[in-house]
């Protein structure tokens, strides 16, 4: 049993413990603390060892005809992965008050452990069936936790929604995985495992005709699980409905399972299957950059832009997935590292916010910052992080993606058109979180309200993550330093 | 005069059609029930009336297929009784009330 | 570790200090502040006597063949510039010592000065694009949380976020510039490009279109037409933040960085020219917006403006080409020297500004000042000093290194008819604002109990007044660029230039003398030529429009149609299907009934 099988079964543990009728949240707690702990270990051990290979390798055989391995291991990017999973289930367990409204909150700190295990489960899975199999572990207490202990009225369709969008999702996600399956496993010896399905380099069993038509489902897959426009409208309200520590979960989290498969699985089995989409996908991820930054622009609850601005980000990522070099795919692991811990710090303070006020319609508040000081300057670094501004781990990430589109790049082609228009998001984000930010916590106090500042219990993960955000900006070398040549390696 | 095979169908299929209508029409669920028997006969009866003309030249058949399928149907029927009343009655005891109209909650 | 590197990074860690540990202890806060500043200033003495070249490097960040590091590099105009940053940092601080004595924010406020300092020198220290941007966006952010000190000020909070979206869309082009050069060369060290671009030939188009988009990053942070917008409305920042980052070193960081990249200027004649003709453009609009303005502020922003414009036209002609062959640098120092003497007469006026300001309970209105070079002589003697320094009367300062830039306009006569118009409008407005503030009677009851402000705000006005004589002269300027590399103006134009400093500075005194109200007033110059009205109906009708339009179309197309449609059309064909399950068991027997005969009928027909 290595290290990585104790971080995913340590909250399995914790949540068949609770259900036993253990105490829930010195359980979950202890989980959490434990999972930091050991995903901190794991990461520093790949730091020494490098993160081109894979490290802590474990695997039980289940079925020898097809093969299926219940198998895990990291190489630098999982373990980037594994980092933010532990550091974002640590703050969302944290944050998570007692106001559970009904019960001992037995149910609720269930479905967090899950959520974290099929995450962690997910990134480090070598086997298909595995990798798609625990991330649906971790979408059904989702569902779960949004109908059950959702804001608002609608939080009941909202979960309706989302189970039916992301169900299809991933059933045509399934479609291209099981066809990936099928037509790339080697003659007469049908396997589940990744690195037995990928190609060796030079010959592709494949013809470019088919590795297109199998990469879409992947690609439609994915997009939906990431809410690629067009697959975008179940994100904002999703995040508005959903409690604070599942907004932070899902969106800092298990959403970036769909990018993980494109870097893992789509991209390195179908290389010439995305040469043929590239084109689309520009513009799919341009529709995230520039169409939904402007939807957000146009919000007027904060829950939803902020929901809405994690889509918009997706955008620069798949930008740097698309760039099919190891800058951008550097660039684009990195970014999800930033914007997880960035979205899931925005979605703890909205959270309290929401806990304080009556309402989040942007245009009702006004003049915050005096009352609640540490929630004000607290939310301006998650704003000017989300923003990408220098500093943060989230500038590195989109510098590094912009430069990766122009590596080599004498004439302007495709990329750098998409590129240059993708700058555009830049300007189109500091709009939003600005007009926001001036309009909460800056000018006149609105009404006569005076709210509590963020209460002692919340402020160790807040300032965790602006510290982790800080730190990985001004060394983003830390992160990059696992993933020197994700291209050449994948 | 003997009747042919046509009359015997003709009865049967006289039986069958007021045993349906019956089924379809009546609203007390114990008078279906005795239409759904009348049903079961008519069938009998044109297995029985088949037998007796099986052989191609008005003749009965060989074996006793045909009364030994006569005997199992009346058989089944006997123990769909049972079954059925003692439904009926337990349905009577819940809703107090045996007509159909009233018993939708299968309703999708 | 190098000076360099303890004096960039030492006021980070004065902020990072304030912000961590001391906020609750304002006065320390700022003696902190104050003192990284000092030290600074003091190593910068030392920096400047030094042999230059690199200082040091650190790898900031490194992937699959990508580089960008954080290293220093050390020229002549790096020294002149990080001596102004400093010594005006350090003055700006001891100013504001006096200035926000019993402010709130206290704390906060010295934090951002702290941070600014950092990223200032940041960007004066750059020796790539990279790490130039970085500090440029961070200049930007310092600027903000400045401008948005009294944050619960609505004008104030509305000023801050104007002032970081307009920098951001400026950026948005310098970043594309960046990209455009290092997708072509693959270099963004400054000296690797210039070596680059010696050995190599490039499409005269692309380095035109990069050499524009790089522009536009000086066009945001100098506050050049079209996106000048900001810099007026930054005024709402305490004065001595008007001083140090709206006057003489964040928005002068555009025209440094055009110095520091002259050669790609040179090599992309094109935009040389734009660059010149934004700043003609600027210069002279500027300047007459600044006539009619009643705020002693805004006035000064727009006169800063203005000297922008001049400094950013004179760069532009680096790449002008006179009889065959590029100005070349000798234009872009005669920017850089119109730069480094600003930094002082501007600097000292905001300064003084603020002193009366300070001196008339926060009463920013120049029709209610007046008379008030008797209650407060060091203050009026210095601002009399700068403004002369900025109206270009010799031996000052501004006389000299307006020479110089006039001597570059000379290659272009409409331009030079633009900068001889600005030179008398410039006379004309500062000398407009003199009379009214300083000479005449008291015209309110704060300007007759204004008295003498403290010695720690004097004491800069002082220093800095003594920097806007000097600056102009040789040795104060020499050790940095040679005179022999700056361009001598022909024939008269000394003279001519005098003669129209002195004629504006008459013509402004004659006009306002005594008066109580603008002798002339020109609404669309009051109103700055409805710039602001027309980019606000521009937002509206473009960014919001289409922002509403894109939601609608969100909710209505994509959610309502496609997403909600689909589930509407599952639904709908659920419901017809359930019309089938009437729960009415005769209903069911009865469609039984007919299935049985469609079935039989169907084999029959199948049968033959």
């Amino acid at each position: 049993m290595t290290i990585i099988d104790l971080i995913i079964i340590i909250p399995i543990l914790a949540a068949v413990a609770i259900g036993c009728g253990g105490s829930a949240r010195v359980l979950a707690l202890a989980a959490a603390w434990a999972n930091l702990l050991l995903g901190l270990v794991v990461f520093v051990t790949l730091v020494a060892k490098g993160g081109d290979e894979m490290h802590f390798k474990s695997s039980w055989v289940l079925l020898h005809s097809p093969e299926l391995t219940l198998g895990f291991a990291v190489d630098g990017m999982s373990g980037v992965l594994v980092l933010l999973t532990v550091i974002v289930t640590f703050c969302a367990v944290r944050v998570s008050s007692g106001d559970l409204g009904k019960g001992s909150g037995k149910l609720y700190y269930i479905s967090l452990l899950l959520i974290a295990a099929g995450a962690l489960g997910a990134f480090c899975a070598t086997d298909l069936f595995f990798f798609y199999a625990f991330h649906e572990l971790a979408l059904i207490p989702t569902f779960l936790m949004i109908g059950i202990y959702g804001n608002g009225r609608e939080k009941v369709a909202t979960a309706w929604k989302i189970t039916i969008y992301l169900g299809v999702g991933s059933l045509i996600l399934l479609g291209g995985l099981i066809a990936l399956y099928v037509s790339l496993s080697p003659p007469g010896a049908p396997t589940f495992d990744i690195a037995k399905l990928a190609p060796s380099p030079g010959e592709h069993p494949l013809s470019a005709e088919v590795q297109k038509w199998i990469f879409l489902p992947l690609l439609v897959g994915f997009g939906i699980l990431v809410s690629l426009f067009p697959f975008h409208s179940w994100a904002a309200p999703a995040y508005a409905a959903a409690p604070t520590p599942v907004a932070m979960l899902h969106a800092g989290v298990l959403k970036k399972f769909g990018l993980y498969g494109m870097l893992r699985v789509a991209m390195p089995l179908l290389p010439e299957g995305f040469e043929a989409w590239k084109g689309l996908l520009l513009v799919l991820l341009l529709g995230n950059i520039l169409y939904v930054g402007l939807v957000t622009i146009s919000q007027r609850y904060l829950d939803r832009m902020i929901g809405n601005s994690s889509v918009m980000h997706m955008g620069y990522i798949f930008l740097g997935i698309a760039c099919c070099n190891s800058i951008g795919w550097g660039g684009a692991v990195l970014m999800m590292f930033a914007h997880g811990i960035s979205i899931a710090l925005l979605f703890a303070l909205c959270g309290s916010l929401r806990e304080r006020l009556d309402t989040l319609e942007i245009s009702r508040l006004g003049g915050l910052g005096g009352s609640m000081p540490f929630l004000a300057v607290t939310f301006g670094f998650a704003a000017f992080a989300s923003i990408g501004l220098p500093g943060f781990a989230n500038f590195a990430s989109e510098i590094t993606i912009f430069f990766a589109a122009f590596k080599d790049a004498g004439e302007m082609g495709i990329l750098q058109v998409a590129t240059i228009l993708a700058l555009w998001g830049v300007v189109i984000s500091a709009v939003y979180m600005l007009r926001a930010y001036r309009s909460i916590f800056q000018g006149e106090l609105i009404g006569e309200r005076y709210p509590a500042d963020l209460a002692q219990s919340m402020r160790l993960p807040v300032v965790l993550m602006i510290v982790i955000l800080l730190l990985t900006g001004f060394f983003p070398n830390i992160i990059l330093k696992l993933l020197p040549n994700l291209f050449e390696v994948l | 005069m003997m009747p042919s095979l046509n009359e015997y169908l003709m009865v049967s299929g006289l039986l069958f059609a007021i045993g349906f209508a019956g089924v379809l029409m009546r609203r007390n669920i114990i008078i279906i029930f005795m239409c759904l028997e009348m049903m079961l006969s008519a069938a009998n009866l044109s297995l029985v009336a088949f037998w007796r003309f099986g052989n191609g030249q008005g003749m009965p058949a060989q074996g006793y297929d045909a009364q030994v399928l006569v005997f199992f149907v009346i058989a089944v029927a006997a123990a769909e009784v049972a079954v059925g009343l003692a439904i009926i009655v337990a349905l009577f005891r819940a809703r107090c009330t045996v007509h159909v109209e009233d018993l939708n909650s299968m309703k999708g | 570790m190098s000076i360099a590197f303890i004096i960039l990074l030492l006021p980070l860690v004065a902020a990072a200090s304030i912000l961590l540990g001391i906020r609750k202890k304002a006065n320390l806060s700022a003696y902190v502040s104050v003192a990284s500043a000092g030290i600074c200033f003091l190593l910068t003495l030392g920096l400047i006597r030094g042999s230059g070249g690199e200082a040091g490097a650190f790898t900031w960040l490194s992937v699959g063949g990508l580089e960008l590091k954080i290293a220093l590099e050390i020229t002549g105009l790096t020294r002149g510039m990080i001596l102004v940053v400093t010594l005006v940092g350090l003055l700006v601080h001891i100013f504001s010592l006096g200035y926000m004595r019993d402010d709130a924010g206290k704390a906060r406020y010295f934090a951002g000065l702290s941070l600014f300092m950092f990223s200032m020198s940041g960007i004066v220290l750059a020796d790539n694009f990279a790490m130039m941007f970085i500090f440029w966006e961070l200049v930007g952010v310092s600027s903000y949380l400045l401008i948005g000190h009294w944050f619960q000020k609505n004008s104030a909070a509305e000023a801050s976020k104007k002032a970081f979206l307009v920098n951001r869309i400026g950026d948005f082009g310098f970043m594309a510039g960046i990209l455009l050069l290092w997708g072509a060369t693959g270099e963004i060290g400054f000296s690797a490009l210039r070596e680059t671009l010696e050995v190599q030939t490039f499409d005269p188009s692309l380095l035109n279109w990069a050499m524009i988009c790089i522009f536009c990053g000086a066009v945001g942070k100098s506050a050049q037409v079209p996106l000048h917008v900001w810099l007026p409305d930054a005024m709402e920042g305490p004065t001595p933040v008007s001083a140090l980052i709206h006057a003489a070193t964040m928005v002068a960081a555009g025209v440094f960085m055009l110095t520091k990249v002259t050669f790609l200027i040179i090599a992309a004649p094109v935009a040389a020219s734009v660059i010149q003709h934004v700043g003609a453009l600027t210069a002279l609009l500027a300047a007459l917006m600044a006539t009619q303005q009643s705020d002693i502020k805004k006035i000064l922003a727009y006169s800063t403006l203005s000297q922008l414009g001049y400094m950013v036209m004179a760069v532009g002609f680096a790449g002008f080409l006179h009889s065959g062959e590029a100005v070349g640098a000798v234009a872009s120092n005669a920017g850089f020297f119109h730069l480094y003497t600003h930094a002082f007469f501007k600097a000292l006026l905001f300064l003084g500004a603020g002193a009366v300001i300070y001196a008339c309970h926060h009463e920013q209105d120049i029709w209610k000042m007046g008379g008030l070079i008797r209650l407060m002589p060091v203050t009026a003697i210095t601002f009399l000093i700068g403004t002369a320094a900025l109206a270009g009367l010799p031996p000052l300062s501004g006389f000299w290194s307006k020479d110089a830039v006039m001597a570059v306009t000379q290659n272009s006569t409409p331009l030079l008819i633009v900068g001889a118009i600005t030179a008398f409008l410039t006379a004309f407005y500062m000398s407009r604002l003199c009379t009214i503030v300083f000479f005449g009677k008291a015209r309110s009851q704060a300007a007759r109990e204004a008295g003498e402000v403290p010695l720690m705000m004097r004491a800069p006005l002082v220093i800095l007044a003594l920097g806007a004589v000097i600056a102009g002269f040789e040795f104060a300027y020499g050790w940095f660029i040679a005179p022999a590399d700056l361009p001598h103006p022909h024939g008269a134009l000394p003279l001519v230039l005098t003669i129209i400093g002195v004629a504006g500075i008459v013509t402004g005194y004659l006009l306002h003398r005594g008066r109580e109200k603008d002798p002339i007033r020109v609404e669309v110059l009051v109103r700055k030529f409805y710039i602001d009205e027309f980019y606000l109906f521009l937002v509206r009708v473009f960014q919001d429009g289409v922002a509403y339009l894109a939601k609608a179309v969100d909710q209505l197309l994509i959610d309502g149609l496609i997403v909600r449609g689909s589930a509407r059309l599952t639904v709908g064909v659920g419901l017809l299907l359930r019309g089938l399950q009437g729960g009415n068991l005769q209903r069911h027997v009865f469609l039984f009934g007919v299935g049985i005969v469609i079935v039989i009928y169907l084999i029959t027909i199948a049968l033959g």
